[in-house]
Order: C-alpha cells, then structure tokens, then sequence
C-alpha cells in the first residue's frame, strides 16, 4: 500500500519521498506511541483509561474511561481479553503506561490525541464526579461471517431446523475425541469435492477445533453461493458448552 | 497461563484480519484451468494468505481485489517448497498443479515490497528522530481509515490508497519538494 502511494506521488512530481516499509507494527514494537481518533474513542468497541491519579479523574475524565491509576493498571487488566483494543490517557507516565500493557500482551494499545486536556479542547464528551463503574467489562464483537456461540448451539441442540452444521476437523480428531450432536463432519481439505453434500437453502455453521480451519472453509463455501458462517472459538473453551457424542 | 491460551487463538486470528500489508497483493492472476497437456507450467495464485491448516493440508488464498476477492483452495505436501512462509495474512504467490480435480501448491514464495525507482527507504530510528524533533515532514498512512482510526503515528495523515488514487495531489502538501514519508501495515 504506501509503496503504491509512493509511486503515484513520484509521478506527481514529489522529489522527497520515503517508505517507512516497517510501517506501524514495528513502530509499535519498538515501544513509540500510536493514537486513535476521537471518534474511533467514541464508537468502537474499545477499553478507555484514565491513568491519572482517580482525583483527577473525579474532577473530569472522558466519558465512559475506566479510572484506572497507573499503578493499578496491570491488575485492573489481569481479565481484560487480549485483544480488547485499549486506547489510555494520563500525563507524562502514559508514554511508560504503553510500553507496560503492551508488555502485558495487549496488542492494540493507544492513545488519546493530547491527553485529557487534548479532548476536551477537541470538544469531545466529559464527566465528573465519583466513580462507579470499576470492573473492566468488553467484549468481542463479532466478525465478518462469524456466527455467535449463542446460535450455534441452538444448532447443535437442534433447535434451528433450517441449519447444517460442519464440522471441519479431519476424521481422526473426531475419532478420538467425538463429534457435536446434529453435526456432519467434512474435513476442511475434502469441502471443495464434497460441498454439493450441502444444501444451498439452509443456513450452514462451520466450527473446527479453533476456527482457524473454519474461517477457511466459510471463504471457500462463502464464494460457492452458501449461506454460511463460521465458529471462531476453540471448541474446548467452556464458553462452548456444547453436548459431545463420544466414538 | 493458561486461561490465556483460548484467548490467544482468536486475538491472532484477528490480528491477522487487521494486519494491512504493504506488499502488492493486488493482482490477482486467477489462473485458467489448465490445459490437458501433460507438460503444463503451472499455474500461479497471487494474493494474501487466508489461513494454512497443518492438519488439513491446504492453503486458502485470496486473489483478485474487492468484489472480484475469492479465496482459492491449494492442497501441499512434503515436497511443496517454502510451505514454512505461508503464514495467515502475508502476501504470497502460489505455484500449483492440477492433480486429478485438487490444486496442489508445488512452491509458496513471499511478496516483498519493492521501492519504487527514487524513493528510499526510512528505519525506525530515523523516523522517531524526525518526528520527536518536529522536523518538517508529512507523514501519511496509507492503510485503510478503520484501521488509521484505530491506531496511527502521531501526526500521520490518514490518505488510503484508493484516496490518493482519485484525488491525486488535491491530498498531498503544495510544495513538493517537503520530505514525504508513508507508511502501512508492515512489509509483506
């Protein structure tokens, strides 16, 4: 992408031109600070954090940030999932606070353009007062094709009459550790000779062990003209909780 | 430790969603059918790699660019080359063959980036050097705006590709001799 841009810019008579062909991952990397916009603060499904002392924080915050003090920060996030993107603001020690829950294994972390002081001069939202809301909560929205835990069991408990649900794992792992009710197992490399199995006017739910084989068999069902969506999840996470026909 | 392992799987996986290359993963030779010759070259699928499954033995690639994107199924074996490089969401180029009705990948090659004649290439150090000095430069990012909006370096200008390609210099600074330096998503 920014080899294309720089291209088009030579032709349009630039004489000074760079890549920074590393681009943001490695600047990240090496510890340098990235930033959201306000308004990706605002609307996306992010984790907001004052790291200032929690009496600033009372005297004014961004709306909807967790007061989370820097030196309480790493436990505040012990349950945090690691990729919840989190966007923090504080003072100086922001710059350290970044390094730190990167450290910690977060992946998207950045900051607030200027601080505090930086969006409220923006115009963005502000409250005051005391703090109520303490424990951390986010969760993941779903992805392109993703179906949600929720749904797919009802298929496997057989609940959705309109729905086909795939199991793409190969035929030895179900040997061995058994196979969801209402499920047909399809090993993810024999789907392209063996789709026309499946009917086109149904709803078709795609899991695996992870959903890494999953998500490659809904593209390979997606571009054949099947309603499908996948299960990204590792089918051992209790979260699952789907009834298991043992061999 | 390990009530993170679960978490992990999808955070890479999403990762790899977001992760915007800077290699060229736009064209898209989506090989015709191979002809009945018994000689055959084979055949090429360029585009970003979609996922490798160890267990199944297959490869999912996209080729071709928006609408047109699909993700085209290769089978390996021990004797596909390179197969250790295809990793989800790098830019790659698949040489495979046609055995009976499945594609088998012969080789995987990596899409490096290439500079354009003129342009050079800037490191880490150097760039943090300008930009915490507040040297005169324009820094512009040339990913998608989602991903600008979530996280960019400071003072980047958010110009994706597609923006530049319509509005040309309307989007870049008057004076075209100031030091313009772009950035995306990492090498391949």
């Amino acid at each position: 992408m920014s080899t294309a841009s720089a291209g088009l810019a030579k032709k349009l008579g630039y004489t000074n031109i760079r890549v920074y062909l590393d681009g943001e991952p490695a600047w990240s990397k090496a510890g340098q600070p990235t930033y959201s916009t306000n308004e990706f603060i605002k609307n996306g499904n992010v984790v907001l954090l004052d790291i200032r002392s929690s009496h600033k924080a009372i005297v004014g915050r961004i709306k909807g940030a967790y007061s989370v003090p820097f030196d309480s920060l790493e436990t505040a996030l012990d349950d945090v999932p690691r990729n919840a993107p989190l966007v923090l603001y504080g003072d100086k020690e922001v710059q350290e606070a970044v390094v730190t829950v990167r450290d910690q294994g977060f992946n998207f972390v950045s900051l607030v353009e200027g601080g505090y002081t930086g969006w409220v001069k923006a115009g963005g939202e502000i409250e005051k007062g005391p703090i109520f809301n303490t424990e951390i909560k986010w969760v993941r929205k779903l992805g392109k094709g993703e179906v949600s835990v929720a749904d797919f069991r009802k298929a496997v408990n057989g609940e959705e009459k309109d729905t086909v649900v795939v199991d793409a794992r190969t035929k030895e792992e179900v040997a061995e550790l058994g196979i969801f009710k209402n499920t047909i197992n399809i090993p993810l490399d024999e789907i392209p000779a063996r789709m026309n199995e499946l009917p086109k006017d149904k709803k078709i739910y795609v899991h695996c062990s992870t959903g890494a084989r999953a998500d490659m068999a809904y593209s390979e069902l997606v571009k054949h003209g099947y309603n499908v969506k996948f299960l990204l999840l590792n089918i051992k996470d209790a979260e699952c909780d789907c009834e298991i026909i043992r061999p | 430790m390990n009530k993170k392992i679960p978490q992990l799987i999808p955070l890479c996986l999403m990762l790899a969603l977001l992760a915007g290359g800077c290699a060229e993963t736009k064209q898209a030779e989506v090989a015709a059918t191979p002809a009945a010759s018994v000689q055959q070259e084979p055949s090429i699928y360029e585009g970003e790699i979609n996922g490798v499954s160890e267990r199944a033995k297959s490869i999912s690639i996209i080729v071709g660019k928006g609408d047109q994107a699909k993700a085209m199924m290769v089978k390996f074996d021990d004797k596909t080359k390179g197969i250790n490089q295809a990793k989800k969401g790098v830019a790659a180029k698949i040489s495979y063959q046609m055995r009976g009705t499945d594609a088998y990948a012969t080789e995987v090659q990596l899409k490096l980036a290439k500079l354009p004649a003129g342009v050079t290439e800037i490191k880490t150090p150097e760039l943090q050097q300008l930009i915490s000095a507040k040297s005169k430069l324009y820094l512009v990012d040339s990913r998608p705006m989602a991903r600008f909006n979530q996280s960019h370096l400071p003072g980047a200008h958010a110009i994706p590709v597609p923006l530049l390609e319509e509005k040309q210099a309307a989007v870049l600074p008057k004076d075209k001799d100031l030091p313009l330096v772009f950035y995306c998503g990492g090498p391949t």
